[in-house]
């Protein structure tokens, strides 16, 4: 169950309402919400990452961002975005901190379990673990759903970090680990290097349910002997014997961790090359899958695809290319890109677009290069810095390509015969009647009928408006919730059991509840009786949606399809009976009585909440004046 | 990707009705979406009493989406000349800015003259003919669109009303002077910088494009499924329409 404060709060519609300052923020926040998002995580955050956004990137649009065809305009600033990231990858590095305190964390046995409970639970599988598996964004994929789901991993496994390790995690201690945390990630001794794979090697591996990681670095366990992994998996630097490169047609091939996510869309890295000793190179840049040997440079086997730097040629699944490209030699950064919607893969020379090199892609392909000559040396981004080509403009634009196909698209067969407007209208004033806005929804029906009845050619023509019927439901539901709000549980179980005989039948622990109520309101009119000083400070406005009780039963009701009305009330205050002695002894007799009833009802009931509740509930017995004993007053109190 | 969930639950529901009911959309982002449709869309006093009922913060002033709605229900009921009035006071540069708009507007207060004359047999047809030439022949020439639908609109005074060729009878229908209220309403809402389009719009489209798309590629999906519609016959209406909200 959500918290309800939490749920209830009234911030959380203003959140989602386009004001003027979010609404110009959505799409460049991506690192620093990041940040703020695992910083919180820590407290409370987590419980609901980024929920109430559901609708409100759509809300909260600049305007026409999506459908305005000068999107190149979009692309400038996202060009221009990506070149700030040198500020941003200090943020960057904070998360980079809390991982590495996880990576110290994971050494523990004790902690171990404790992740491995909450990595079922979030579906993660956490397989790139260590000190190097901080948290990046590449900047075409900021905001997708995808990043969304990587981010929520991440963080949960922030959070299993902080529950497991309690003593040496707190957040100070990470945030101070930031900066050298960067500098490690930068440029890693080679010492702790070893340490590093130890753990990945060890690290389960990821489930089917997982949220797909991306690549981060290359895979020292995927790769061939004549190959050396440098600076953190970024690097990878021929140091074969001569033996190995000379025979003809041999190569040594490497593979990243992780495969390229289909969720991306398109899933783009770029590689540099760094040093070559001879004139011709011989380079092959590509994907290729987890069973593809590496041996051979990727491209000339099955399953593998490549562009190489010695004839330019594409390579796709066979030893002979096709020409593609130009050659690339020492220096240049040859980018390559897989867009899984249409099965395709395209390359790029510094920054240059060299069109569409395979196409009908199919496989769990995982990033690649091979190399055949001594000295041959490379580094590759997989979105950790800004890249060389506008892949963020491509990405916007094959998004607006989208965009444009869904403007296009007729909702006229989704309910015919209404039409688009029809059928909006209809959903809309369903859902007004249904939830109980019953003055909203004969408004709309109004507005509905007069815009009709004006587009209509024919003065007299009938004209069928919307009937707005109340929902009865909705009334009913509306008269329980303000009987439950103004302490009169009697009334409250008198209209449920009249209305939904069965709601607290199949809901017993709302049954429980309520009854827990009804005792508990008893021991309030008592105790205003007997002290009304303080009646007028109890009985405070009700503004906030819902103790542990109402909202219990209003969640109930909610799951059985009845939703309740919410939020504006106003409280009605009960008229006091005059406190007079005699009066009180009676009510006390009854609640006592009703008490007995109760404890009678439930006191074998095994679980643990029930007994709980029942405790707290007869505790309030136990006080001359429960209102004001601060152990007890907060079961008193209306809210 | 299959979901953990659906092994759990019966065989005869479909996995993706599950992972349906895994989604929980919070009332509070719904009231704000029916909120942003109303006054988006110009129902003024919808929009003012729902924000009233459900405790929201109304995104605009009643006052200015009334406005729109006016004018919305000028050129609703053929009133254009009215319309034009009406939006050149609430937002005069609308209209100058954009000529495409204005021609809109012109050429379809011509086709009310033009209905007008058709409804009273025998009616004086030189109101709708000088219209057509002070007002709309001279923008004509600026774009070859603009005389197209001229042309056609002025094709209305030679053939009969009641026997007219489908392209034809489009013009006359009233769905003309619906969209030519939309395309008002966008250019104002663009004015002063608000979204154009409600965002319940965009979510029915791609509601019906993800449908669409996903039968396309072949991914399993229930036969129907559903919209939750009161008028849907339904069996399962009570999976769809009312579904369980986080308040």
């Amino acid at each position: 169950m959500t918290n309800p404060y939490s749920s209830g709060s009234p911030g959380i519609p203003d959140s989602s309402m386009p004001t003027g300052a979010s609404g110009l923020m959505p799409r460049r926040s991506s690192y620093a919400s990041v940040v703020s998002g695992t910083a919180s995580a820590i407290s409370h955050q987590y419980q609901q990452p980024t929920r109430s956004g559901a609708f409100s990137h759509l809300l909260n649009q600049p305007p026409d961002f999506t459908y305005d065809p000068s999107f190149h305009n979009t692309t400038g600033h996202s060009r221009y975005d990506s070149r700030g990231y040198e500020m941003d990858s200090n943020t960057n590095g904070v998360a980079h901190g809390r991982s590495g305190s996880w990576g110290r964390a994971g050494q523990l046995p004790a902690h171990s379990s404790a992740f491995g409970s909450l990595a079922n639970g979030y579906g993660y599988g956490g397989s790139g673990g260590g000190p190097t598996d901080y948290f990046f964004v590449p900047s075409y994929l900021k905001g997708s759903k995808y990043v969304q789901k990587l981010e929520e991993a991440h963080k949960a496994k922030a959070l299993a970090s902080r529950d497991g390790s309690s003593a040496q995690s707190s957040q100070t201690g990470s945030l101070s680990t930031s900066t050298s945390s960067i500098n490690l990630h930068a440029k890693v001794p080679a010492s702790h290097r070893g340490m590093t794979y130890d753990l990945i090697e060890k690290a389960p591996p990821a489930e089917d349910d997982a949220v797909a990681p991306l690549p981060s670095k290359w895979n020292s366990h995927d790769k061939h002997g004549g190959l050396e992994v440098l600076a953190d998996g970024q690097e990878v630097k021929f140091t074969g014997s001569k033996s190995v490169a000379d025979r003809d047609h041999e190569a040594c091939s490497i593979r990243a961790d992780h495969p390229m996510p289909p969720q991306c869309g398109i899933y783009y890295f770029e590689v540099t090359i760094i040093s070559r000793k001879r004139e011709e190179s011989s380079i092959g840049i590509g994907f290729s899958g987890k069973n593809v040997v590496l041996t051979r440079l990727p491209g000339w086997e099955p399953d593998s695809w490549a562009y190489h730097g010695d004839d330019g040629n594409s390579f796709c699944c066979q030893s002979s290319g096709k020409s593609y490209g130009p050659r690339f030699t020492a220096g240049d950064i040859i980018g390559c890109g897989v867009n899984f919607r249409t099965g395709s893969a395209f390359f790029t020379k510094n920054g240059v677009h060299l069109g569409t090199a395979f196409r009908e892609i199919k496989g769990k392909l995982f990033p690649s290069v091979g190399m055949k000559k001594q000295g041959e040396h490379i580094k590759v981004n997989f979105g950790q810095s800004p890249f060389v080509f506008d892949i963020d403009g491509m990405m916007a634009n094959e998004k607006m390509q989208i965009q444009q196909r869904i403007e296009a698209t007729s909702a006229a067969k989704l309910a015919p015969p209404l039409n688009e407007t029809e059928l909006i209208q209809s959903l809309v004033l369903q859902f007004l009647s249904h939830d109980g806005y019953i003055e909203t929804a004969r408004a709309f029906a109004e507005e509905i009928r007069s815009e009709k009845k004006a587009l209509s050619m024919d003065p007299n023509a009938v004209v069928n408006g919307f009937d707005v019927r109340e929902d009865e439901d909705a009334g009913h539901r509306q008269r329980i919730r303000t009987a439950i709000l103004d302490g009169d549980i009697e009334k409250a179980l008198e209209y449920t059991n009249t209305y939904y005989p069965n709601v607290l039948k199949d809901n017993e622990h709302v049954y429980f509840r309520l009854r827990v109520r009804r005792f508990i309101e008893m021991i309030r009119q008592g105790a205003e009786m007997q002290n009304p000083s303080t009646t007028n400070g109890s009985k405070k406005s009700n503004g906030r949606g819902g103790d542990w009780y109402d909202d219990g039963v209003n969640q109930e009701m909610e799951l059985d399809d009845h939703q309740s009305q919410s939020n504006n009330w106003d409280k009605m205050d009960t008229e006091e009976s005059p406190a007079n002695q005699m009066e009180y002894q009676k009510l006390l007799q009854e609640t006592i009585n009703y008490g007995r009833d109760l404890q009678a009802e439930f006191a074998d009931d095994p679980r643990r909440e029930v007994s709980k509740a029942l405790s707290d509930a007869f505790s309030l017995m136990a006080y001359q004046d429960p209102l004001n004993a601060k152990e007890v007053s907060h079961l008193l109190d209306p809210r | 990707m299959t979901s953990s969930a659906a092994s759990t639950t019966t065989p005869l529901r479909h996995a993706f009705e599950s992972r349906v009911d895994e989604v929980k959309p919070m009332k509070s982002d719904i009231n704000a979406l029916i909120l942003d449709y109303l006054t988006t869309e110009g129902y003024s006093s919808a929009a003012a009493s729902l924000s009233k009922e459900a405790n929201l913060r109304p995104t605009q002033e009643e006052e200015s989406i009334k406005a729109r709605q006016q004018i919305q229900h000028s050129i609703h009921s053929g009133s254009i000349q009215e319309a034009i009035e009406a939006l050149n006071e609430l937002e005069p540069q609308v209209l100058d800015t954009d000529p495409s708009l204005h021609f809109a507007l012109l050429r379809l207060q011509l086709v009310e003259l033009i209905r007008t004359c058709n409804a009273t047999p025998g009616s004086d047809i030189t109101p709708a003919l000088t219209f057509a030439t002070t007002e709309l022949a001279p923008r004509a020439p600026t774009n070859p669109e603009f005389l197209e639908d001229l042309e056609r609109t002025m094709a209305l005074l030679v053939f009969p009303a009641d026997n007219l060729e489908p392209q034809l009878a489009a013009i006359l229908h009233p769905d003309l002077r619906r969209s030519v209220a939309d395309r008002v309403n966008k250019a104002i809402l663009t004015c002063q910088n608000q979204r154009r389009d409600a965002a319940i719009r965009n979510l029915v489209r791609l509601r019906a494009w993800a449908e669409n798309t996903a039968r396309e590629n072949k991914i399993d999906l229930p036969a129907r499924i559903g919209l939750g519609l009161d008028a849907d016959e339904n069996d399962d209406i009570q999976d769809n329409g009312l579904e369980p909200m986080i308040t």
